[in-house]
Formats: C-alpha cells, sequence, structure tokens
C-alpha cells in the first residue's frame, strides 16, 4: 500500500512540470551554483545574486552533493553570475532532486510505521504528513532522536521554534532515570554526557569549518537576519498581524478624535514588501519582544512536560511550541504554519476534541498559503488537491472516529452540553466563511475594485480571518493540554 | 470484492465469453478496497473526478498545437479563429469567411458552440476575439479561457455520459467495480492527451455518443437518435459510429412489427427534423448547403494526408497507391473496401440488436471506417477508442493493448506539439493504476506478442531520442510507427469483430422475460 502511495505521488508530481515556479526555484538553482563554483570561505559572503545562502551549514553541504549530479543535466545553471537561468534541463533536474529526496521523506515515514502499531486510519495521515523531514520525532529511541534533531537543526535552523521542547523532554526523559524508589527521579550524568557530546559533535562537523575560519559571525547574520522587519510580505496569520491589523482600525478613530498619531507609520506596513514596520498608535515591537513573548508562552508548556515528560506531552508541548514560535515570532514566514500542523496530524486522530483543533488550524493554515500560488492558472490546482486532501483525511478520520465511538458507546445527545453544541456551530461557520472568502478575494475584489483600489484588501482579510482560526486552535488545544489528566494508559491505546 | 472470472451475472445468465481471470490485483482495485474500509466508499467519485481535473489541468498547462509557432499556429487557433468569426461574421458568410486561415470544417452545431465560447471570452476579454486582428493571439489568460471551455464542456456532456453508461453496463457488479470502470475510463490517456493537450474538443461528439447508447439502454430511442444527430452535427467524424447506431435501430424497427414500423417513420421524422433544425440557416440555397458539405467533406484532399495508423497509409510503402491510381479511382476502392469491413459486424448487429453487442459493433464499425476510409487523421483513432475504452472491464487485455497502441500511433503527432513529458506520464499512470500489462489471457501467446509489441514501443521510442533517422529517410521512425500500429490495428479489427459474433445470442430477451416473471 505504502509503495502505490508513493508511485502515485511521484506520478502527482511529475503532473505538476510545467507549472509556475516560485522564486525557490532560483533561490536553490544559486545556491547549487554558489556551492559548486565556489571555495568554501566564499559560501556565506557571496552576494550577486538577491537570494544568499541562509540556511545552516548542512543545507549548504546538501546542495553542494545535488550540485555534483548537476552538470549531466546543464552546466550552466552552476554559473554564479548566471542569475535566473531556466533551461528545460535545469527545470527538470530540480524538480526531479525535490522528488528524491522526499523518498527519503517517505522512508523515515515507514519506519514511524513499523514501530508504532498502526491501524489503517494512520495511512491517512501520510497524506498530511507527506513535507515532514523530521525522522526524529518518529523514533522511540531518545538518544536516536536528540542526534537526529542536532542535524536537522543543522539543515534549517527554523526547527529552532522547536528546539526547547525537545530540550526539556530530553533531559527529563532520558537524563533524568527512574530508581527504585517509587516517584523519584536521579539524574544521570552518563546520559547527560552522552547527548551533550553528540550534539556538541554534529553543530562542530556543521560549523567547525566556519569557525577555523573565522566566519562565525558572518554565518550567524546570515541564518538570522533581524533587519527583515516584524511581518512578512504575505503577513503570516499570526498574533502580529492582528496587531497590526488593529494598529489600522485605530488609525482611522485618532483621525477622527484627533489624537497625535506616529505619521511616517502610516504608510508602512501595508506595502506588502519586506520592510521595518512602524505603528502609528499602538507601541513599538522590537526583535527582542518577540522574542520574550515567544519564551513565554514556551515555558508554560514546558512546565507540564517537565512534571511529567510522556511521549504524548512532548508531541503536544512541540506542537504548542510551534505555536507560541509562530504566533510571537519575528518575521515568521506562512510556510511555518506547517511546523506546527505537521506534528499535530500525527495526533489528531485520537480523539474527536484534538481532530476539531487540527481540522481548523489545518484549514487556516492551508488557506493562509493559497496567496503564495497567484497566479490564476495554478489557483485550480491549489483548489482541486486541498479539496481532495480535506475529503480523503478528515472524512476518512471523522467516519473512523464515529465508527470507533458507535463501537464503544452508544452516543447520546444529552452528553453534550449546550456549550459545546454552541462552539461547535460556531467553528463550522468559521469553516464555511472561508468559501466567502475565497469568493471575495478570487473573484468580488477584483470586479469591485477594477481599478486596482485597496491592493492588499484581499491579502489582509485572507491573514486576518486565517489568523483567528490559528489563535483559536492553539487555545482550544491548550485547553485540552492543560486540562486533560495524565493518563498513561492513553498512549497504549491509541 | 470477488475477483472470480465473471462469465456469469447475478441472474445466471452468461454476460461474456470472457475466459479472462482478473487474477491481477492493480493499485486501482486496492485503492477502491481501501476506500471501502475506511468508509469512505461514497465519496470516490468525486475523488475521481476532482483528479481527473487535477491530470487534465496540468496537461493543459503544457503547451497547445502551434502554440508560439507563427505563421499558421495549429488547430488551437483553429478554434480560437471559430469563436472569432461566429462572433462577428454574419451568419450567412460563416462557411465562406477566408477559407485559407483555418476556415470552418466542422458541421453547425460546432460553430454554434463557438459563438457560446466567443461570447463568455469576450465578456473577459474582446481582444481575444476581435475580427482579424487577433489572428495568432496568445496570452496566458486566454489559454487558461480556452482550456477551462475544453474541460467544463468535458465534465458537462462526457463525463456524466460515462457515469450513466457505467451504472447501466455494470449495473448487476459490484459498485468497486463500477468506480473502477469509471476511473479507467476518465483517465484513458488518448482523449486527454489530444483535447487537453493538442487542443479540441473530441469529449463533447463522445459524449453525445455515449447519452445516445445511454437512451438506447434505456430504450428512449427517439432522443437517443437525437442525441446522435448532435454529436454528427457536432462533428462529422461520428460517421464513423453511423452504420452500427444505424444497424441496431433497423433491426430494432425490424423485430418488433408492427410497432416497429411505427419507430421507423418517428425516428426517419426525428432524425429529419433534428438535422433541419441544425442546418437551418444554411438550407437557403443549395450552392450554400452545398458549400458547407464540400467544407466538411474535403474529397480532393487525397487518400490521406501527412502519416496516419491505417491500411492504406501502410501499404504505401510496397504499393503506391497514390501514383497508381485516379482520385476519383482511390475513393470507389476506399469506399468499397471500408463497405466490406463494416457489412460483417453491422448485418450482424442488424439481425440481433442486443445491447451489448452494440457497443462492439461500434467499435468495429469505427476501426472499419479509420483503416480503410478517406481522408482518415491520426487523431480518428479516438473514435474506435471511444467504445473500446468503454469495454476496459470486459476486455482489460485487449482494451488496453489496444488504446496503448493507439496512443502510441499518436505520438508524432504529440512530439510535434512539445507534449513528450505529459505523454509519458499520463499513459504509464494509467497503466500502473490498471496493470493492464500484467493482464492474463487465453491463449497465452497473445500476452507475449502484446509484450512483444511493447517492446518495438520501446525500441521505436530509444531510437527516436536518441539516433537521427537517415538522410534519405528522414519520417523513418514515423513510417516505422505508423506500420506497426496499422498491423496491430487490423488485428484488433479482426479481434473485436470475432468477439461481436461469438457473443452470446438472445440476451436481452432472456433478460426481459426474467424482468417480466
Amino acid at each position: 500500500m505504502l509503495k502505490d502511495l508513493i508511485i502515485f505521488s511521484t506520478f502527482v508530481k511529475l503532473l505538476l512540470f510545467p507549472t509556475y515556479r516560485s522564486t525557490d526555484f532560483e533561490v536553490h538553482r544559486n545556491w547549487l551554483a554558489i556551492t559548486h563554483s565556489l571555495p568554501i570561505s566564499k559560501w556565506y559572503y557571496e552576494d550577486r545574486s538577491e537570494w544568499t545562502l541562509d540556511y545552516p551549514p548542512f543545507f549548504a553541504w546538501f546542495e553542494w552533493i545535488l550540485s555534483q549530479f548537476a552538470p549531466l543535466a546543464d552546466k550552466e545553471m552552476l554559473r554564479v553570475d548566471n542569475l535566473n537561468y531556466t533551461s528545460d534541463a535545469t527545470i527538470y533536474f530540480q524538480r526531479a532532486t525535490v522528488i528524491i529526496s522526499e523518498l527519503v521523506l517517505f522512508y523515515a515515514l515507514k519506519k514511524y510505521l513499523t514501530t508504532n502499531n498502526m491501524k489503517n486510519k494512520n495511512l491517512l495521515n501520510i497524506l498530511a504528513a507527506s513535507i515532514f523531514l523530521n525522522p526524529g520525532i518518529l523514533i522511540g529511541n531518545d538518544l536516536m532522536c536528540g542526534i537526529m534533531f542536532a542535524v536537522l537543526l543543522n539543515f534549517k535552523h527554523i526547527f529552532l521554534y522547536l528546539a526547547p521542547a525537545y530540550f526539556v523532554y530530553l533531559l527529563r526523559h532520558y537524563c533524568f532515570q527512574e530508581t527504585s524508589i517509587q516517584g523519584t527521579k536521579k539524574f544521570s550524568l552518563k546520559h547527560f554526557f552522552f547527548l551533550g557530546v553528540s550534539v556538541i559533535i554534529i553543530f562542530l562537523l556543521s560549523f567547525g569549518p566556519f569557525i577555523i575560519m573565522g566566519q562565525l559571525g558572518q554565518v550567524l547574520s546570515r541564518l538570522f537576519p533581524f533587519k527583515r522587519g516584524l511581518c512578512h510580505a504575505y503577513w503570516a496569520p499570526n498574533f502580529w498581524a492582528l496587531y497590526s491589523a488593529m494598529d489600522r482600525v485605530l488609525i482611522v478613530f485618532a483621525k477622527r478624535l484627533g489624537w497625535t498619531l506616529n505619521e511616517s507609520a502610516i504608510g508602512s506596513i501595508t506595502r506588502g514588501l519586506v520592510g521595518d514596520v512602524n505603528f502609528a498608535l499602538l507601541p513599538q515591537v522590537k526583535a527582542n519582544h518577540t522574542f520574550i513573548l515567544t519564551l513565554i508562552f514556551q515555558m508554560a508548556s514546558l512546565v507540564k512536560l517537565w512534571k511529567r515528560p510522556s511521549y504524548k506531552n512532548f508531541l503536544v508541548s512541540l506542537i504548542l511550541n510551534g505555536y507560541s514560535s509562530f504566533l510571537f515570532g519575528w518575521h515568521v514566514h506562512e510556510k511555518a504554519i506547517l511546523l506546527v500542523m505537521i506534528p499535530f496530524s500525527l495526533i489528531s486522530a485520537d480523539n474527536i476534541a484534538l481532530f476539531r483543533s487540527y481540522m481548523i488550524l489545518a484549514v487556516s493554515g492551508l488557506y493562509s498559503l493559497f496567496p503564495l500560488l497567484f497566479k490564476l492558472t495554478e489557483s485550480t490546482i491549489k483548489i482541486v488537491i486541498c479539496l481532495l486532501w480535506f475529503i480523503l483525511t478528515f472524512m476518512g478520520i471523522l467516519s473512523n472516529l464515529n465508527y470507533k465511538r458507535n463501537n464503544i458507546k452508544k452516543y447520546s445527545q444529552s452528553n453534550e452540553s449546550k456549550l459545546s453544541y454552541l462552539i461547535k456551530i460556531i467553528e463550522n461557520i468559521y469553516m464555511y466563511g472561508f468559501i466567502i472568502l475565497q469568493f471575495f478575494t478570487g473573484i468580488v475584489h477584483q470586479i469591485i475594485y477594477k481599478d486596482g483600489k485597496y491592493p492588499f484588501l484581499p491579502l489582509l482579510s485572507t491573514s486576518i480571518y486565517c489568523a483567528f482560526g490559528v489563535i483559536y486552535s492553539w487555545i482550544r488545544l491548550s485547553v485540552i493540554y492543560f486540562l486533560g489528566k495524565d493518563d498513561e494508559n492513553q498512549e497504549v491505546n491509541s | 470484492m470477488s475477483k472470480s472470472s465473471e462469465t456469469v451475472d447475478n441472474n445466471g445468465f452468461i454476460i461474456s465469453n470472457n475466459d479472462q481471470d482478473p487474477v491481477v490485483d492493480s493499485p486501482a482495485e486496492r485503492w477502491l478496497n481501501w476506500l471501502g474500509q475506511t468508509n469512505l466508499g461514497k465519496c470516490s467519485t468525486v475523488i475521481t473526478l476532482l483528479f481527473g481535473i487535477y491530470v487534465r489541468w496540468n496537461v493543459g498547462l503544457n503547451p497547445y498545437s502551434g502554440q508560439n509557432i507563427p505563421p499558421m499556429y495549429g488547430d488551437y487557433e483553429a478554434q480560437r479563429h471559430w469563436m472569432e468569426l461566429t462572433l462577428h461574421v454574419p451568419m450567412n458568410r460563416w462557411y465562406y469567411y477566408d477559407l485559407e486561415w483555418w476556415g470552418l470544417d466542422y458541421p453547425p452545431l460546432t460553430a454554434y458552440v463557438s459563438w457560446i465560447c466567443g461570447k463568455i471570452g469576450s465578456m473577459f476579454n474582446p481582444e481575444w476575439f476581435a475580427l482579424d486582428v487577433s489572428r495568432g493571439f496568445e496570452s496566458e489568460e486566454s489559454k487558461l479561457f480556452m482550456r477551462s471551455s475544453v474541460l467544463i464542456l468535458e465534465y458537462l456532456i462526457y463525463v456524466p455520459s460515462v457515469i450513466v453508461f457505467v451504472n447501466w453496463w455494470l449495473a448487476s457488479k459490484s459498485w468497486q467495480k463500477r468506480r473502477l470502470a469509471v476511473l479507467f475510463i476518465l483517465l484513458q490517456p488518448a482523449l486527454i492527451l489530444i483535447d487537453h493537450g493538442h487542443f479540441q474538443y473530441n469529449s463533447v461528439m463522445l459524449g453525445l455518443t455515449v447519452w445516445s447508447l445511454n437512451c438506447f439502454f434505456y430504450e428512449y430511442y427517439v432522443i437517443g437518435s437525437v442525441a446522435f444527430c448532435l454529436a454528427l452535427g457536432f462533428k462529422q467524424m461520428s460517421l464513423y459510429f453511423s452504420p452500427a447506431i444505424f444497424a441496431y435501430l433497423l433491426g430494432k424497427c425490424i423485430k418488433n412489427k408492427p410497432q416497429g414500423f411505427i419507430l421507423f417513420v418517428k425516428l426517419g421524422v426525428t432524425v429529419i427534423i433534428t438535422f433541419v433544425i441544425m442546418f437551418f440557416p444554411f438550407l437557403d440555397s443549395v450552392e450554400h448547403i452545398s458549400q458547407v458539405i464540400i467544407r466538411m467533406f474535403p474529397l480532393n484532399r487525397g487518400l490521406y494526408e501527412d502519416k496516419v495508423a491505417n491500411f492504406w497509409c501502410a501499404i504505401n510503402i510496397i504499393i503506391k497507391l497514390r501514383e497508381m491510381f485516379e482520385i476519383h479511382v482511390l475513393t470507389r476502392i476506399s469506399l468499397f473496401t471500408t463497405l466490406l469491413a463494416i457489412l460483417p459486424s453491422c448485418i450482424n448487429l442488424g439481425l440481433n440488436p442486443d445491447k451489448h453487442r452494440l457497443v462492439y459493433c461500434l467499435a468495429n464499425s469505427a476501426l472499419a471506417f479509420f483503416m480503410f476510409s478517406f481522408q482518415v487523421h491520426e487523431k480518428s483513432i479516438l473514435l474506435p477508442a471511444l467504445p473500446i475504452t468503454l469495454l476496459t472491464l470486459d476486455e482489460p487485455f485487449w482494451s488496453s493493448w489496444f488504446n496503448n497502441v493507439a496512443l502510441f500511433s499518436m505520438f508524432p503527432l504529440l512530439k510535434k506539439d512539445r507534449l513528450i513529458l505529459p505523454y509519458f506520464v499520463v499513459w504509464f499512470m494509467w497503466n500502473w493504476m490498471g496493470s493492464f500489462v500484467q493482464r492474463d489471457v487465453k491463449p497465452v501467446v497473445l500476452r507475449y506478442i502484446s509484450w512483444a509489441s511493447y517492446l518495438v514501443m520501446a525500441v521505436i521510442h530509444f531510437f527516436d531520442f536518441n539516433i537521427d533517422p537517415p538522410k534519405r529517410y528522414p519520417d523513418l521512425y514515423i513510417v516505422l510507427n505508423v506500420t506497426f500500429s496499422s498491423g496491430i490495428h487490423l488485428f484488433m479489427l479482426l479481434y473485436f469483430n470475432y468477439r461481436q459474433i461469438t457473443l452470446p445470442y438472445n440476451l436481452d430477451e432472456k433478460k426481459d422475460k426474467r424482468k417480466a416473471e
């Protein structure tokens, strides 16, 4: 069955060859060129292209390995000054590398299927989890988990968002061992040593060459470009999007009531480009503010993880960490929502409450990615794919949950309180609202504002609407997590 | 889901002499089983339809016929031009207007549909169809519009007809078998690549034909014949089917006396009225209607144009017929052989107008016309491909072999259109889904023959991509392709004739008697 899935997904991707190539294409072509044609000492200094190398060294090595095969397709793509080069052979080569590296992903998923006792329903999660590249989360062995995560961090430092959860879990679960006396844990120096040394070795392997050359500062400045501004170009649906929107609303009021404003700020955030953001009325937000906020919310979930470091709690706190970084982080890209969605999908089939939270997150998160595919030709594809994915994962999970529930106990209406019924209705209305949103941003907006007035309005409304969904699902999950009972048996039954 | 040889239906009647045991467990069957297990069976049709849209849309993103190739461009420009012309030129000049630049050469229904498309397209951007100045107009948006028009028309007409067909044809089988059939039929590579790649509206004609079949199954003969007349009115190519349809209806009339005679009159009147309505604007003078007919049937173009996988083109390698005979002699030779080829199957159908026999006869009639008729285009292979694809679950081995060869025979055309990648992807995907290449057949030697044929196809492709043809024979690979394909097509003609004649007789009557009990 899994083999079928792999073959089928390869066909699906092959069909997509003639579609729109985002700037990512040029980004990766550039990185192939840099790693192939330049010596290591120049990798993090090269800036002829605007897409400078801003991933950690392991990813650079990955590009280097790929670039060894590039001459088979088209040597010209490896010239560093060959900006925006797009020969057919180049396109085929890069698409092929994506497909092949995703085969690695499937290997990881296969591991998942064999280590946990999988029942049929979890196969549905394969589709949702198909972009996840972390084998660490899937392996029960703690030490390997830690090593894998360290490796992963050195590929894409976006996973730094999740690091605290890993750190706390590994520390608590691995480094503190059960003693013969019930309930107490003893700190194991040996395990701590193993973990610490393994992680340090990995980081040395990755950053070592650059430390020797004295380039560590440059590399770090490339990896963490704090100059880029609070909000990404397309406004990830996070807390700051709502914050900015609130600021805009208040500007209108302020003009009416004659309050003093920060005049320079009025034009800044709606440009849709990258740049520093200034707020007119609400307090300015700096990078350290976001950092502190993120940390505070992450701490909250980590406390519970520390108290009871079960695998289930680890997963949920991982998800919550991802949420906090996404919602409160600096210059968050919409793609980061995947970091939350994918681990969430692994537990979404466990019970109906988790499922509903996941559903809201998934729809909001996916929908917020739509503006990235703005060309009309691709919009049909994205709608079709999302519909297909939605039907398969949600209907499948839902029908299986109902099936299970009916088997276990008779579902009685009286069990459901009036409040939860109301909440359900509101959630459903919110979900259907997406259809209206799509209609509005896709067609109505173009008809009403034919002359191109308010060009930012569709993006703005998309961001805000999705932000509500993301924040709501975060709160919902937190409620489940913090108020849920610590039932060790749950892990066995899931 | 039982995988045993399905030669007997629930009522104990033999449906087919099909000894082909579907012991192969294909990915598509596994998929449907899984859907059934996870209680998603109800969604399977929607999923198939959505996936169908996905495949067609992606194929559509590739170049269309003549994209970016001035001065004449290709079939896409022809269709666009007809939308432009029907929009701006008065009706009585439609078949006269600038015949050198893609003059209208399909019957009026195509013109009316083009007019509707042109009207809708002009709402988005009138520049696409501005009279004369829009010749060779190419843009992202107009391509999107044109591609969408094909997709929407297909999903309005062809797709529902297939679903209704399958529901009747496989009514006594499991729901999985029906969904399976829909999946295989809707993902047939040839139609997708021509309609959504090369750019044509074949699915409208094919859909109308299937609707007429559906009507005949439910014994609505009058409506069915209207549907078929509409198909004829859309593309005159569907004449390939007409002997079979005619034989069936005639057989029905003769069988039930005296209601048969009334039916005969009713049908005659219906057909005449339908055609009069369709051609009405062009019936004002003999000269006008002759012009229309000449445009539809350009007999002076010769026995065949380009290379097509039929009998005449293959023979031409040895016997240069075009040099030996005058054109009117060739016309007669072709007419004679075509009649000879369709006679057995049509007489057989006329004497025994059974519903199952009808579908086989459609295949035989279309295949016979393809092999021996005048001015056949390689795209016409889509006509026999329709009934044969509808028979996919009844004849998995033969149907898939035919479709594979049919697609291969169109490769030179697709190569010219730069559709090589989607050609391979859709082709392999369809074959993988149905595990068609691994299908069993008795006698087993046929399986090896089919594998040999696939090997030949692979070799021709390999040589085509890697080694330049010798200077003396620049079309060597095309000729090889055509000769090989026409051989297989001839073989198929013989097989399907054989199958039609050996179908059980009086099946419909037994069914009706059973129902009455």
